[in-house]
């Protein structure tokens, strides 16, 4: 029990199994301590019932939007380069983080001809102006002026 | 013979990061960790000297700029400064708001001063010891960081363990570098993943999108507060420290041993220095009530805790709190190891260290202490506006690891994901990640160890030091379990008296 069978062929298999072996140990204790504090509770061990993963009123918008968005956003640069999907991409969280309600104020700016006085139609274009500025001081910063390999 | 590296370069890197890590740290739910990570692909660009004023930079400036919302709104900026504000706020609340931050600023210069003194005269020493270590006292010494983070991190002392383990066995995915076969990699991923996970894009993922996602799951909330600052009735004066010589050296000595202790982080140095100052003091009861004595213990601990971290990753390669382990990051990808040899094999980025942490805390003072009053308009940015950038670093800087690899991008989000579930269900991500670092070493030392013995365990107790070391793990585990019993305990006869 107290000894170890090295072979150098094999050495790359003595190491992942005890931590296995650790993990696994680790996971029973886990699980006599949840076993122990729902008897003295009077709680089922499972309690899927009113269990809830997410925060209360959590924000679905928000979360699964910029979880989409990154997905999307990865590809999309190898699709339209770097500059116009990072462009695209940073409006689309700005609007997203700011808030999806302001995206409403498009028609009503252009049907009344207010865009600068109209405060969510702003908030968009200041979304846009903060995407194109960042992205290409980013691009020129990191690409040009440091030579770091973009995307 | 050149000493360290400086020049115009070097200080304006240094104001750089003192600068973004003060509005960092200025905003809560961002981190010196998020800013050194974010930031971390520059060192390509630079060599790791260069680099080093930069992260360093960051470090101190992101520490020291969570003073400013703890003390004008009562919300700490980074976890280090929960204290600040049990005795900043009132003080801003009764005008003395401007007062207040300059006391809390010339704290942390002096706080990181002292860290940086213990830091100078320590860590040489610490290595000298721990050159004479073996692989077996090495790999004893790695097993002790691990028990001790998942001890003294928040939560579950068992989760904890677990994290770290956890991220150990992640870490050991890819060839293996003495037979350079591979494990635990399925075939569809057999070429991006020979090297396994690359630790940029997994501690990006870790300490960025982690924070992106919490915050956008509550609805990225801002902090509807705005401080008044036109109105002071009492002025800032350097007779204010008057009388807290002994408070100043005791909570940037605190603060140190806090930092040497791995992941114990920034919230313990600060609490711990708290109660001791009003433990020793002969007006207890005016702490909470805007008194200084309250502020200066909390600020003079935090920074105290930059020197005391970099202490154990420049002498033993084991990082001190979370930042360290994303500054670890750096001198990785350089290809520098940290540890007991760090200091002998490169003199020059010793001192250049100590050069880099002296002047980010004398910058730091001088960037904040004079417009503090412009500074702390920082607090005022909208975090739903900052995210969309932070996301874009965050991709520029895993694709940048491998030098173009989209691999990487996804390899952040991954993690990203992960770290994300890993806080849902109260698993350490810290811990995760200082498993993930040092599980290579940690395999390499066991291996080299049994390889030794012709294969016998019993080799991990023949020698004296790692018998001590055995003991210090029982130890740190005896203690946390009774540590975790204890505010068991209290939690539930609170909760009775309710």
């Amino acid at each position: 029990m107290f000894r170890v069978n090295y072979k150098p062929s094999t050495s790359h298999w003595i190491f992942p199994p005890i931590i296995l072996w650790v993990l696994g140990i680790l996971l029973v204790i886990m699980a006599i301590q949840r076993l122990i504090k729902c008897k003295k509770q009077g709680k089922p061990f499972f309690a899927f019932k009113n269990y809830s993963f997410f925060v209360a009123n959590w924000d679905k918008v928000r979360l699964i939007g910029s979880l989409v968005l990154m997905v999307l956003y990865f590809p999309a640069m190898n699709l339209l380069g770097f500059l116009p999907a990072s462009i695209l991409f940073l409006f689309l969280f700005n609007v997203l983080f700011v808030g999806i309600e302001q995206l409403a104020s498009i028609p009503v700016a252009f049907k009344t001809r207010k865009f600068w006085s109209n405060r969510d139609f702003r908030s968009l274009l200041n979304s846009l102006i903060i995407s194109v500025v960042s992205s290409t001081l980013i691009w020129l910063i990191f690409g040009k002026l440091f030579k770091i390999t973009l995307p | 013979m050149e000493m360290f590296t400086f020049g115009i370069t070097q200080l304006l890197m240094s104001l750089t990061g003192v600068v973004v890590g003060i509005i960092f740290g200025a905003l809560p739910g961002m981190t010196a960790t998020m800013a050194i990570a974010i930031f971390l692909p520059l060192t390509y660009a630079y060599n790791l000297n260069t680099s080093l004023y930069l992260l360093l930079g960051l470090y101190v400036g992101g520490i020291s700029g969570g003073l400013i919302p703890a003390i004008l709104i009562n919300i700490p900026g980074t976890p280090s400064s929960i204290c600040t504000g049990f005795d900043g706020f009132p003080m801003t609340k009764r005008g003395e708001g401007l007062r207040a931050l300059r006391i809390g600023i010339t704290a942390s210069l002096v706080g990181g001063m002292i860290s940086l003194a213990f830091l100078w005269f320590f860590t040489p020493p610490l290595a000298k010891v721990a050159i004479n270590f073996s692989a077996i006292e090495k790999f004893l010494i790695i097993v002790f960081a691990l028990t001790i983070i998942a001890a003294l991190s928040k939560g579950s002392l068992v989760k904890g363990i677990f994290a770290g383990f956890f991220g150990v066995l992640i870490s050991l995915i890819g060839q293996f570098a003495d037979n350079n076969k591979m494990r635990m990699v399925p075939d569809m991923f057999k070429v991006d993943l020979r090297m396994g996970f690359q630790l940029l894009p997994v501690l990006i993922g870790l300490f960025a999108l982690v924070q992106i996602f919490q915050e956008a799951e509550t609805g990225m909330k801002e902090a509807h507060q705005t401080a008044d600052l036109s109105k002071q009735s009492k002025k800032f004066s350097f007779k204010d420290f008057k009388g807290q010589g002994f408070n100043l050296l005791r909570s940037g000595i605190i603060g140190t041993f806090i930092g040497v202790l791995p992941g114990v982080g920034g919230s313990a140095a600060s609490l711990l220095s708290y109660s001791q100052a009003k433990s020793q003091s002969k007006h207890p009861e005016k702490f909470g009530t805007g008194c200084i004595d309250g502020l200066v213990a909390s600020e003079g601990a935090n920074n105290g805790l930059t020197g005391g971290a970099l202490i154990p990753l420049l002498s033993l390669g084991i990082p001190g709190d979370s930042t360290t382990a994303v500054l670890i990051g750096a001198f990785m990808l350089q290809g520098i190891q940290v540890g007991p040899l760090f200091i002998t094999n490169n003199p020059i980025i010793w001192k250049t260290i100590l050069l880099a942490m002296g002047l980010a805390n004398i910058l730091m003072f001088i960037v904040m202490f004079y417009p503090i009053k412009h500074i702390v308009k920082v607090i005022n940015f909208p975090k739903a506006r900052i995210f969309p950038v932070i996301i874009l670093l965050c991709t520029v800087g895993s694709y940048a690891t491998q030098n173009g690899n989209m691999f990487d991008v996804w390899t952040m989000l991954f993690f990203g994901v992960l770290g994300y579930i890993m806080t849902k269900f109260g698993f350490s991500v810290p811990s995760f990640l200082i498993g993930f670092i040092l599980g290579r070493d940690l395999e390499k030392y066991f291996v080299d160890s049994i390889k030794g013995a012709g294969g016998s365990l019993s080799t991990f107790f023949s020698r004296p030091i790692g018998n001590i070391i055995w003991v210090l793990i029982a130890i740190s585990l005896g203690w946390a379990f009774y540590d975790e019993y204890r505010t068991k305990k209290r939690a539930r006869l609170a909760k009775e008296k309710k």
